[in-house]
């Protein structure tokens, strides 16, 4: 490696890794956190057996916002959010249009993972909780979600990790993430290779520290299982 | 029982405590800019406010970021020195070259400063111009070995790395070349020294400091256009701002006339840009 590529490469670190911290992480934690509330929201609509009319209307809304969603890349559902909604009179800044493009993406993935998690937890659970007395309510708060959680860690963690690198979209909305640094970098030096492979190298490192997060989450809801 | 509703307790207190940090950020990052959108360019420049510019961030020597990562070029230099005069604030917001334009008419932005010409129809429909800044022609580049090209008619065929709705896209695709996408100027040239493309157009100010600055490229200049057909370029405002442009041409005019475009020109290009 010539000296003026070593100078590249360290004088890219810090910028990189700075913008890693102030916007892809926040980004992709704030978007997670939303996401999985609308996630859950969806996955009791299609689960819970409620009935009646509203419950049809709010079932076909949730199954068109999933197809919608899961069947559209995230670069278009940015882009219409941060081009084409000005057209009709809402402008949003970059920072909410991305948290917002981000959580609804999640929202539908995530409410596919929560659906079978819950629905992987055995009809004796259910059947379990009534006979001392339960509601469906407080069954499903107290026995069905803590086992559903646990299931669910694998593949939420899962999209975490992809949402955290697909933050690198929110450069189309003018958000300067860690891999527009990197672009910046490189245009300016023409030289793309050790600032590319730099990048993601720094995504590599915080995602490892997703995977011990992972990993540590697990052995603590692996606490009370019989194996 | 007792541990699971324990288990269920960890599961939702850990969901409520991510749910406040998050609610938090989200609040805070949502509300400063917004403040800036209001009112038209002509308020902003009226009022001494602030005025939003788009460019790209990654086109030496317009706009790019220096050593020190601090956004700078000819293009930005400009800006800030037009700005000055107007007494108001800038602020820069970087894209792509694609989403540049599509963010202006959006209203994402009052000004793009990029080196833009407005040179179709479809443009000139959308957009207008301020008094000119600066004049340069178009330039092909390819590879040392590559001597295919000795006209533009030459082109007709050949593969070119171009971002898509640049000039020199709509060039490269009226003089008959195919078309390869890509996000700026300097994919461009990694594309033709890959042998992924055969040639790209681009300002030959920009392609000149790219030869200068790396000499053992692989490339060379194919075809340069004469100096009859050098574009002007400016900032692009939507239409309908008039007044606003009139009075930012105004500070061009004054920045051409006190010398100051002069020696930004010889700062980034080491010769006086802002003539034809």
């Amino acid at each position: 490696m010539t000296e003026a590529r070593a100078a590249l490469v360290i004088n890219a670190f810090w910028p990189m890794v700075k913008a890693g911290f102030v916007y892809s992480i926040p980004l992709a934690l704030v978007s997670f956190v939303f996401g999985i509330l609308i996630a859950v929201a969806v996955a009791l609509v299609r689960i819970v057996p409620m009935g009646g009319i509203v419950h049809r209307l709010l079932l076909g809304v949730v199954k068109f916002y999933v197809s919608a969603i899961r069947g559209t890349p995230m670069l278009v559902q940015l882009m219409i959010v941060f081009y084409g909604l000005p057209a009709i009179g809402i402008t949003l800044d970059p920072l909410p249009t991305a948290v917002i493009g981000f959580s609804l993406n999640i929202g539908a993935y995530a409410s596919e993972t929560i659906r079978a998690a819950i629905l992987s937890v055995p009809k004796g659970q259910w059947e379990a909780g009534f006979t001392i007395g339960m509601t469906y309510m407080q069954t499903f708060r107290r026995i069905i979600m803590p086992q559903a959680f646990r299931v669910s860690v694998p593949p939420l963690s899962n999209t975490f990790i992809s949402l955290f690198k697909e933050t690198s979209l929110a450069s189309v909305v003018t958000i300067t993430e860690l891999f527009r640094v990197a672009q910046q970098i490189a245009n300016a030096s023409y030289d793309f290779l050790p600032v590319y492979i730099e990048a993601g190298l720094v995504y590599w490192v915080f995602c490892f520290f997703l995977f011990i997060g992972q990993a540590k989450l697990e052995k603590r809801l692996d606490r009370y299982v019989a194996k | 029982m007792l541990k699971k509703i324990m288990l269920g307790g960890i599961a939702a207190l850990a969901l409520a405590a991510c749910g406040n940090e998050g609610g938090n950020s989200a609040a805070g990052s949502a509300s400063a800019p917004a403040q800036e959108q209001a009112g038209s360019l002509l308020d902003r420049i009226n009022n001494q406010g602030t005025i939003i510019v788009g460019t790209e961030g990654t086109y030496a020597p317009f706009t790019y970021h220096d050593d020190a990562g601090k956004l700078t070029g000819y293009d930005v230099e400009v800006t800030r020195a037009v700005a000055e005069k107007l007494g108001v604030k800038v602020d820069f917001k970087e894209t792509q070259w694609d989403a540049m334009l599509a963010g202006l008419k959006a209203g994402r932005f009052d000004l793009v400063a990029n080196q833009v010409s407005l040179t179709t129809p479809e443009r000139q429909a959308t957009f207008d111009k301020s008094a000119e800044y600066s004049y340069s022609g178009p330039m092909a580049v390819n590879r040392k070995e590559d001597d295919r090209i000795k006209t533009l008619a030459d082109v007709k065929g050949l593969s070119s790395a171009q971002s898509l709705s640049s000039n020199y896209g709509e060039m490269a695709e009226k003089a008959g070349a195919k078309i390869v996408p890509v996000d700026g100027m300097a994919q461009a040239l990694a594309l033709v020294q890959q042998s992924r493309a055969d040639f790209t157009f681009n300002d030959s100010l920009a392609l000149l400091d790219y030869l200068k600055k790396t000499p053992d490229s692989g490339l060379k200049t194919a075809w340069t256009a004469g100096a009859d057909q050098k574009l002007g370029s400016g900032f692009i405002a939507n239409k309908g701002n008039d007044e606003a442009l009139a009075k930012i041409s105004g500070a061009v005019e004054e920045l051409r006339a006190d010398g100051t475009l002069k020696q930004l020109g010889e700062q980034f290009f080491g010769e006086d840009v802002s003539v034809k």
